[in-house]
């Protein structure tokens, strides 16, 4: 069942299954099938960490993290 | 092909932001471009001239982008920048995250442009336990791939014996030179998803082998948690401000105050006097307020330090990447108050100079948070300028009134961004930012980049401070001061409570911030009139430059509404503060 990024957990690893129309996004590598790890999240509405295939960190406003669908792949 | 036109001889320098391509455009052309760690300072391009063989190239420094699918400005201009050709294109890799800068890389190739692509930031990927095959990658590609450390001068000259092949190469389809789609097993004709791809290439040219992190790259980790790295950031802010108060300070007091008090400011006095007859040409020239006194006391020795300390600071905290993590860890305060974390960067920058922050502000996401960051800037942030002419007007007092009128900058930047907020229509994106890695920087980059800073202000300052000192010279010492000042005497002595001369401050502020505030250093002011006089520039107009940026970047309209606000609030304020204070004098 897919969940939105804001509320996912910080120790698992997710993939990608729905992203907003902002093709910023999609420019920076965050796609359906993108693998990605929280790193943090920030409290009082603050932004979301991610990890992105391993590589490379974006930072996520909570607007934008609440409409990006993910679903777990395997704990770790 | 020598004789073509120069703007026909372009090259192209492409890449994803804060993969150093802005140092190959100092490297390769001599001139400094800002290269940053954080995504947006190359909004507009930069071009220069560079020589291959003896033919002229016009390098011009693309603005990063993660892909030419036009969904941001700068992808609308890289993208129409390989419509209207190049003889070549350089395009810079990041070997530490090759997947995602292989989708720009496939892109490109749609071009009919010979491309040689960069392999840059190996250093930090051998950090990051990635090793990157540039022979295979090269095949893959179908065109040459060079190795380097650019900020190391690493794999340049191997760069441009590359690309001096292609550009010697005639014109058709040349194997390791381009992709014109003529021939059979033509790469344009593999029609995959640029994704998909960059998935499949990086696969067959990258290993990985598990490396524990280094402590940089812990410390960048640990630097965008809560905990510490919110701690982490108020301390670096706080040493910061430290250094530039204190440093400058020290730099005054030690090095500079003695040099133009006893050196230079005699010298020219010894010189004038024996010259010229006593009278009123010679006070323009060497009296209390005379160009040659002024000129040094107020730009050599109030504002240089600061501003030189300044930059020393933000420049390095700029090369490390501390920037991009505080927009992030303050993002759910700057929402709070309207705008969004990267807003930050530009308040940062508005310390220095307004004039490149709010240039900087054309990387803000809406219309909204630009004109509110912008207001933001002009009502409460002074520049590095005005605060060091700030510190040395209020530390003569006590110790904590230049904190004090930091809060209150501080108090006020919040005043005016929920206010700006409020009455300007639109709304704030969310955060989406790439966080760079935290980074040592180059000492050559860096100290090139400090030095261009300082020569660009002197540049930038020298005009309108040598007209505020012409103006002040004049001003005071004909005598045409004291007979304004009675005009003022409602407004400056009335209402703000200060000597009647301290309209000097209010005329020399048009032109300069700093000149607000440095005639009052030396009018034997009480702590009260200090603080006054202090927070009344503060709130005061700009200055002229910002005041032509303004009209520049917005609509005339704005500077004017934003100018008169800041008169306005800056005399009312002032004047409040006056009053309040007397009631408990």
């Amino acid at each position: 069942m897919p969940i939105n990024l804001y509320v996912a957990d910080k120790k698992s690893r997710f993939q990608v299954t729905s992203v907003p129309n902002i093709g910023l996004l999609e420019s920076m590598g965050l796609r359906s099938g993108t693998h990605v790890t929280i790193q943090n999240r920030y409290a009082l509405g603050g932004p979301v960490i991610l990890r992105v295939e391993d590589a490379y960190d974006l930072a996520l406003g909570k607007d934008i993290a609440l409409q990006i669908g993910v679903e777990q792949v395997a704990a770790s | 092909m020598k004789t073509a036109a120069k703007h026909e001889n372009k090259i192209l320098l492409m890449g994803n932001p804060n993969v150093g391509k802005s140092i190959f455009f100092t490297e390769l052309t001599g001139i400094h471009a800002m290269s940053s760690n954080y995504a947006g300072t190359t909004v507009s391009f930069m071009k220069g001239r560079f020589n291959i063989n003896g033919a002229e190239y016009t390098l011009i420094d693309v603005p990063g982008v993660y892909s030419l699918s036009p969904t941001s400005e700068a992808e609308a201009v890289a993208t129409r920048f390989m419509e209207s050709g190049a003889r070549a294109v350089i395009c810079v890799l990041d070997a530490s995250n090759l997947e995602r800068n292989l989708v720009l890389a496939l892109e490109l190739r749609q071009y009919d442009i010979p491309i040689v692509y960069t392999l840059n930031l190996t250093d930090v990927a051998a950090r990051h336990g990635i090793t990157i095959n540039a022979a295979l990658l090269a095949k893959e590609l179908n065109a040459p791939v060079v190795s380097t450390v650019a900020v190391k001068k690493q794999g340049l000259d191997e760069l441009k014996r590359q690309l001096e092949a292609i550009l010697a190469a005639p014109d058709g389809c040349k194997p390791n030179a381009r992709a014109c789609g003529k021939c059979a097993d033509c790469p344009r004709s593999h029609s995959a998803n640029p994704w998909v791809r960059a998935k499949e290439i990086n696969r067959r040219v990258s290993t990985k082998t598990p490396s524990s992190p280094g402590f940089l790259d812990r410390l960048g980790d640990a630097m965008l948690k809560p905990f510490p790295g919110v701690p982490i950031a108020i301390l670096v802010m706080a040493v910061t401000i430290a250094v530039v108060v204190f440093g400058g300070r020290g730099l005054r007091a030690v090095a500079l105050l003695p040099l133009v008090r006893q050196v230079i400011v005699p010298f020219f006095t010894n010189i004038f006097t024996a010259l010229l007859p006593e009278g009123v040409f010679l006070n323009i020239l060497v009296g209390e307020f005379g160009i040659f006194v002024i000129s040094f006391e107020w730009i050599l020795a109030l504002v240089f330090p600061y501003v030189l300390l300044f930059y020393v600071a933000f420049t390095f905290l700029e090369d490390t990447g501390f920037l991009p993590r505080i927009s992030v860890l303050f993002d759910n305060i700057m929402r709070k108050l309207g705008v969004q974390g990267g807003s930050l960067i530009h308040m940062i920058m508005g310390y220095g100079c307004a004039v490149p922050a709010i240039i900087g502000t054309r990387a803000a996401t809406s219309r909204k948070e630009r004109i509110v960051i912008t207001a933001a800037i002009c009502f409460a942030i002074p520049c590095i300028s005005q605060t060091g002419a700030l510190v040395t007007l209020l530390s003569a007092y006590a110790w904590w009134m230049f904190p004090a009128m930091f809060a209150f900058s501080l108090f006020l930047f919040v005043a005016v961004t929920l206010v700006a907020g409020m009455f300007v229509k639109g709304r704030v994106a969310p955060l989406l930012l790439e966080v760079p890695n935290l980074l040592m920087p180059n000492p050559r980059a860096y100290g090139r980049k400090l030095l261009t800073r300082m020569k660009h202000f002197l540049h930038e300052a020298e005009i309108p401070m040598m007209a505020a000192v012409l103006i002040a010279a004049l001003l005071a010492e004909t005598g045409l001061l004291n007979r304004i000042a009675v005009h003022a005497h409602a407004i400056v002595s009335g209402w703000l409570g200060l000597p009647n001369e301290a309209v000097i401050a209010l005329i020399l502020g048009i032109v300069r911030r700093e000149m607000s505030v440095a005639p009052l250093v030396a009018l034997d002011l009480t702590a009260l009139q200090a603080f006054i006089g202090g927070a009344v520039a503060l709130m005061y107009i700009p200055c002229i430059s910002v005041f032509a940026i303004l009209a520049k970047e917005f609509k005339i309209k704005i500077a004017l509404a934003i100018t008169a606000g800041t008169i306005f609030l800056a005399i009312f304020v002032g004047g409040l503060i006056n009053h309040a204070a007397q009631l408990f004098v």
